[in-house]
């Protein structure tokens, strides 16, 4: 049973939403300011933490910061509707995902279970090798959520993971960001969405330069975007 | 260079111009009409000397000729006046380089002249050549061509007119730029310093312009931090209600199916209210045109109001005392007011700890009206006592009911009215509202 950690500070939707992911079996802690919503992220309990952008004192922003500092859980923001700053800030800050706030509790669990769709599939031991992807410099073991980039660990958040991942698949083929939002989060692509593409300049950022000087995530305009293999 | 620029130039060289050639062309005409006098005064002086001399010596006085000639010598006239007899003999004895002698009927008439004595003596009278033709050509001091000064004129006030013309024109280019750029949304558009020297009316306009521009920027500020409080206030109920409705969906047994449907009626009851609120807030921000009035007693109105927060306190193991009675009949927005007051009484009720007493004081005086409201609440941070008034601001921890707008729909209606209203801490605790209006007479 997942665990989920719930940062907002009305405590009353709090109640309503712990209930309503209660009876879609999951388990539901809540919390009611940015401080605790860091502590108790960090304590390790929780498998997710859906959290709010509008906080008094710590913003849900802030708590992020917090969070990445030390640790790659992952985490849902639920962002003012139509405050794109917030959300582009979040998803660089190295958010999974977010959901316009206010939504319906169905698409918050739909979310949720899209981001750790990856994490239910069958446990596997930390030896397991099997379904390894490699390309080029690049070697991910899906089950295990790992990766190494040229022979040294590459930290990644679990959204992160899964574009990598789809990309390394069909690497030297243009993947489209329909195509890559719908495996790697979960939902088809919005319109006017910049998520994939802050994700991917995450991801281009940790993975560095090419000797041709050239990055190894290729964009290709009004098609999506094309991982180098060599 | 803008229109005004030239406007300026070419209107104040003009002026500038016209008066110069004026003063120059009057004075100028002034010396046309006196008379001529272009010989030096040395020439002038000489003349009379020699002829002086020749007068004397026409009447036979050798003698006076020759102490004219010594005193003319003692008070070092120049050029010195010579007299030679037909022997070639100074009158004083005083020689002459040959060269003088030999050429002096070269010189000008003026230089010298010839006397016969009735005696048949012959003198010339004479100056030395050279000191003669130095002393004639020294002409008196021509005045300069009339062209010179009509120069200067039209170059100097070239240059003041253009001085001044750059002196309004450049402040008000400077000013026009400024307003364009806050046209187009740059509300932090400041304009640099005017004349900063020699403060005067260009300045103050600059400095009235950048107040201008910080109060609009404050305002709008104001307004944008509101909006966004207003959606993030209208987003809270919505997510309520979205979140009741998944739940209705979620379990459809009857039991829970009430439970929801019961929320979701207190939701949309939020919304409506927080709606109203902020519509009567929009109305008096918007000005004080719409406002109804009509004559009521505002010890009437408190006295209403008190009752009925004293029955809601009661049932919550709180008090509530009315002191002061009287009368205060005035024209006002009788329902603003009404709900101005109810607010920072129920705000009172509302904070005040279990057990404690509100207490509301009210003064009727002749020709103001105040109400005091103190409670025993948790009252707020002193650097915070403005900002309770202004809309979303509250108070107490979450928990607490209402959307933080009662206060700064207070304060609009006060001050609509007239009125003031702030707030302070109270000894022991707790915080005391103030309000004060001024009666206002209903028109004939």
């Amino acid at each position: 049973m997942h665990r989920v950690l719930l940062v907002d500070d009305d405590i009353e939707l709090s109640a309503m939403l712990a209930e309503y992911f209660r009876q879609e079996g999951y388990m539901v802690s809540a919390v009611h300011d940015g401080e605790q919503g860091v502590t108790t992220a960090l304590s390790g309990r929780h498998d997710i933490v859906i959290l709010d952008v509008m906080m008094p004192r710590l913003t849900g922003v802030e708590v992020l910061r917090q969070i990445r500092q030390h640790s790659r859980m992952p985490v849902l923001m639920l962002t003012a509707r139509g405050d794109d700053i917030d959300r582009i800030l979040g998803l660089e800050l190295g958010a999974d995902d977010y959901v316009p706030k206010p939504c319906t509790p169905r698409e918050l669990v739909a979310r949720v279970r899209a981001i750790l769709r990856r994490g239910s599939e069958p446990s596997a031991a930390p030896s397991d090798t099997a379904g390894t992807i490699s390309s080029g410099p690049l070697t991910l073991w899906p089950k295990r959520l790992t990766a190494h980039w040229q022979g040294r660990p590459l930290e990644l958040t679990a959204t992160e993971f899964r574009l990598l991942e789809t990309l390394a698949r069909q690497a030297g083929q243009i993947v489209s960001k329909q195509t890559m939002s719908e495996s790697a989060l979960g939902r088809p692509l919005a319109r006017f969405d910049r998520s994939i593409d802050v994700h991917i300049s995450s991801i281009r950022h940790k993975l560095g330069i090419r000797a041709d000087g050239r990055t190894w995530i290729q964009t290709v305009r009004g098609q999506g975007y094309l991982l180098v293999k060599d | 260079m803008g229109r005004l620029f030239w406007k300026f130039f070419v209107a104040f060289w003009l002026a500038s111009v016209l008066v110069g050639f004026s003063i120059f062309g009057l004075t100028w005409l002034l010396r046309w009409l006196e008379p001529d006098g272009k010989q030096s005064y040395e020439a002038e002086r000489m003349v009379l000397a020699l002829n002086s001399t020749a007068a004397v010596l026409g009447q036979a006085d050798v003698a006076g000729a020759r102490a004219l000639l010594g005193s003319l010598v003692q008070q070092g006239v120049k050029p010195e006046i010579y007299v030679v007899d037909e022997s070639g003999r100074e009158l004083l004895g005083r020689t002459l380089p040959a060269a003088d002698r030999r050429d002096w009927r070269l010189v000008g008439d003026n230089s010298y002249t010839r006397v016969v004595q009735p005696s048949g003596h012959r003198y010339v009278v004479f100056a030395r050549q050279s000191e003669a033709e130095a002393a004639l050509s020294k002409a008196r001091p021509m005045p300069p061509p009339a062209a010179i000064p009509w120069i200067v004129v039209l170059l100097v006030s070239l240059g003041i007119a253009w001085r001044l013309a750059r002196h309004f024109s450049r402040p008000i280019r400077s000013l026009r730029s400024a307003i364009r750029s806050m046209a187009e949304g740059k509300l932090d558009t400041r304009v640099a310093p005017i004349h900063p020297r020699h403060e005067d009316e260009i300045s103050e306009l600059g400095h009235d312009f950048n107040r201008m521009a910080q109060r609009l920027q404050q305002l709008v500020g104001a307004q944008q931090r509101l909006l966004h409080d207003v959606s993030h206030e209208l987003r809270s109920p919505l997510a309520r209600l979205q979140a009741a409705i998944g739940l209705a969906r979620q379990r459809p047994d009857i039991a829970s199916l009430e439970l929801m449907l019961e929320r979701i009626e207190r939701e949309s009851g939020r919304l409506d209210s927080l709606v109203g609120e902020l519509l009567t807030l929009a109305r008096l921000e918007s000005g004080a045109g719409q406002i109804v009035r009509e004559t009521v007693d505002l010890v009437e109105l408190v006295t209403a109001i008190a009752d009925d927060a004293r029955f809601e306190a009661e049932s919550n193991e709180r008090q509530l005392v009315l002191e002061g009675s009287g009368e205060f009949v005035t024209f006002v927005g009788a329902e603003l007011l009404y709900r101005a007051f109810e607010n920072v009484i129920r705000n009172a009720v509302k904070f005040t700890q279990a057990g404690s007493c509100v207490t509301v004081r009210l003064h009727a005086g002749a020709e103001r009206f105040t109400l005091e409201v103190l409670d025993r609440g948790p009252g707020v941070d002193p650097g915070l006592l403005e900002d309770i008034f202004q809309p979303f601001h509250r108070a107490g921890a979450g928990g607490v009911e209402g959307f933080g707008l009662g206060l700064a729909i207070a304060q609009r209606a006060v001050q609509t009215h007239g009125g003031e209203i702030g707030a302070s801490l109270r000894d022991g605790g707790g915080l005391a509202v103030q309000i004060s209006l001024p009666r206002t007479p209903a028109p004939a």
